[in-house]
């Protein structure tokens, strides 16, 4: 039991990751990406190839992960930035698809859907298997914190007031000298490069990475994590991903209950579960269960964009 | 020739699934991302009235039916009270019924892989062309359903007033038109379009309900293509993806078709944003 509660923590630390990074694009600057899974994708598939395959060390393959995903967003952004929300939202989902297209046939690189052994783990050595978990856990709650404390910052700071103003209306900052444009595309890196920190933790925690781990249904958890614990507010992010992850990681206890269900019917059935939740939560609390909060007098309608 | 043959197959599948995305996008201006799912849907439903003895074109007809009922029912549990938020928040809602519906044919179904009991011919050859009578009859309703629904808009009453409507539901509703009856219509005639071109798909590809995000992004991407709503468009922009995703299987590689849609909605998106027929929208 205590070993199973560590492995949900450091999933949740992951989701945590995923949901802080999709908050500075969506939830500050109102950037739909839903190829939340391919910036992770990204991530997680750099750092293997840096540690196993070039046998470089771990924090190289963290940095190279988190390179790539910038440049990943760089990349779709520049495409797709001058675009409309549901557009970028298309062609994000479009670029998660080929990624994952990409790391099932580029077998010489990701070797495809046998999966990818990785070795290298975040852990000192010499530890038992207890505290080699618990260590694991700890290095991904710093992680996560890191993110936290920085994206919060930035959330705080002229630069994320620039970011909401956009959200709001781009029309304004634009008027007031801002380049709109570089605004959207930093905010884009930063979080396409925090999504693929988070696959390199990932990759490294479950040591077997395939394609099918980057699926959609991987970005719709992030997106309800989000959308639940109310855009715009990390604290939100950080709570929504904890939340989601307990519902998700919940449900498997239903599991025992349902002998009657193959396994297939019921993770069948923690997807439908999970995708009606987050139709009720858009429906009947589109602001999430922690609002952002913004200094009063400053916006008379209290609904975010997501709304 | 054969490549433009097999192109213009794989458009005959997408083309009613695009126009009936056209034409939800150009009544409620929202991206609905189940059309992939519904088309599952869809094939799974001709499949089943198959797998029960019926013949396949029977099958063919209760999707049409079960595609159009359920899209309504998605609409008014979903979508309806909904109207007027922002269109991300629609698409986010839209992926999440996508998820849903996936898993609701995982759940009844399992994951494998399924096809109509068709019998086992040999493929036809005709002027040094090779194709099956399936892709014959594919390509035959595609075009007639094509045909018909671009009539329809064109000349009968439902279709001016769906256009009407689509152009500007309060002036239409001024003028007396019922429109949340024609928004049903409406509705109605974009899920036949997904039953059927999901019946469609199901006789050319195998049936698994993993097919949605391979079916939802060429669908969207001949509809952007074609420039949104445009129902002839969405017709023209099925042809170009079908011909580009045989180019890509001919001359790149076959598992790359899947990113075919998505390569040709950022050209077209950075290029020309309108895409082919439609007008530029304005901002806001």
């Amino acid at each position: 039991m205590d070993a199973y509660l560590v492995a949900i923590l450091t999933t949740a630390a992951v989701y945590v990751i995923l949901a802080l990074a999709l908050n500075i694009q969506f939830g500050l600057t109102g950037l739909m990406n839903f190829g939340v899974v391919g910036f992770y994708g990204v991530g997680a598939y750099t750092s293997g190839i840096m540690t196993e395959t070039l046998g470089q060390p771990i924090l190289l393959g963290m940095l190279a992960a988190i390179v790539v995903g910038g440049l990943a967003g760089g990349l779709v952004s520049l495409l797709s930035i001058r675009l409309s929300g549901d557009f970028l939202a298309i062609v994000t989902l479009g670029f998660a698809e080929t990624m994952r297209l990409a790391f099932n046939n580029e077998d010489w690189l990701t070797r495809g859907p046998r999966g990818f052994l990785i070795m290298t783990r975040p852990v000192i050595d010499g530890l038992g298997r207890g505290a080699t978990a618990w260590f694991i856990l700890g290095v991904f709650v710093l992680a996560a914190i890191i993110v936290f404390v920085v994206l919060n910052r930035l959330a705080g700071s002229p630069f994320g007031r620039v970011l909401r103003a956009i959200r709001e209306d781009d029309l304004v900052p634009a008027t007031l000298g801002k380049n709109v444009l570089a605004y959207r595309l930093q905010a884009f890196v930063l979080g396409s490069a925090a999504m693929a920190l988070a696959g390199s933790l990932y990759a490294h925690y479950v040591q077997t990475i395939t394609p099918d781990n980057f699926t959609t249904q991987v970005a719709v958890l992030v997106w309800m994590s989000l959308i639940v614990g109310g855009a715009g507010n990390m604290k939100g992010a950080v709570v929504g991903a904890l939340v989601v992850t307990a519902i998700y990681e919940g449900t498997r206890f239903l599991a025992p209950l349902m002998e009657f269900l193959t396994p297939t019917q019921v993770s069948a059935l923690r997807f439908i579960i999970i995708g009606t939740l987050l139709i009720v939560v858009v429906r009947y609390r589109p602001e999430g269960l922690l609002p952002e909060r913004i200094a009063p007098r400053s916006r008379p309608d209290p609904v975010p964009a997501a709304g | 020739m054969q490549l433009l043959l097999n192109a213009i197959a794989s458009a005959a599948i997408l083309a009613p699934a695009a126009i009936g995305f056209t034409l939800i996008f150009t009544l409620f201006r929202y991206t609905n991302f189940a059309v992939g799912a519904l088309m599952t849907t869809g094939a799974f439903a001709a499949w089943g009235m198959n797998e029960l003895g019926l013949p396949i074109w029977m099958g063919g007809v209760f999707a049409v039916v079960f595609g159009a009922g359920l899209l309504l029912a998605s609409d008014r549990i979903v979508f309806e009270p909904l109207r007027g938020r922002s269109g991300g928040t629609l698409l986010l809602v839209s992926i999440a019924l996508s998820v849903i519906i996936d898993n609701v044919i995982r759940f009844a179904f399992g994951t494998q892989i399924r096809a109509f009991d068709l019998p086992l011919r040999p493929p036809l050859t005709f002027a040094g062309l090779r194709f099956t009578p399936e892709t014959l009859w594919v390509i035959g309703i595609s075009i007639l359903a094509t045909l018909a629904v671009g009539a329809l808009l064109a000349f009968t009453r439902l279709g001016r007033a769906l256009r009407a409507v689509a152009d500007n539901a309060s002036l239409a509703s001024i003028r007396g038109l019922p429109v949340p009856r024609i928004e049903a219509a409406g509705i109605l005639l974009a899920g036949a379009l997904f039953g059927l071109s999901g019946t469609l798909a199901g006789l050319d590809l195998a049936i698994e309900p993993n097919l949605s995000l391979a079916l939802a992004i060429p669908v969207i991407a001949a509809a952007i293509v074609g420039g949104l709503g445009s129902p002839l468009g969405a017709a023209l922009g099925a042809v170009i993806i079908g011909l580009a995703e045989e180019l890509t299987v001919a001359f790149i590689s076959a598992p790359y078709k899947g990113a075919v849609g998505f390569v040709v909605i950022a050209l077209v998106l950075l290029i020309r944003p309108q895409g082919l027929l439609g007008r530029p929208v304005e901002r806001k």
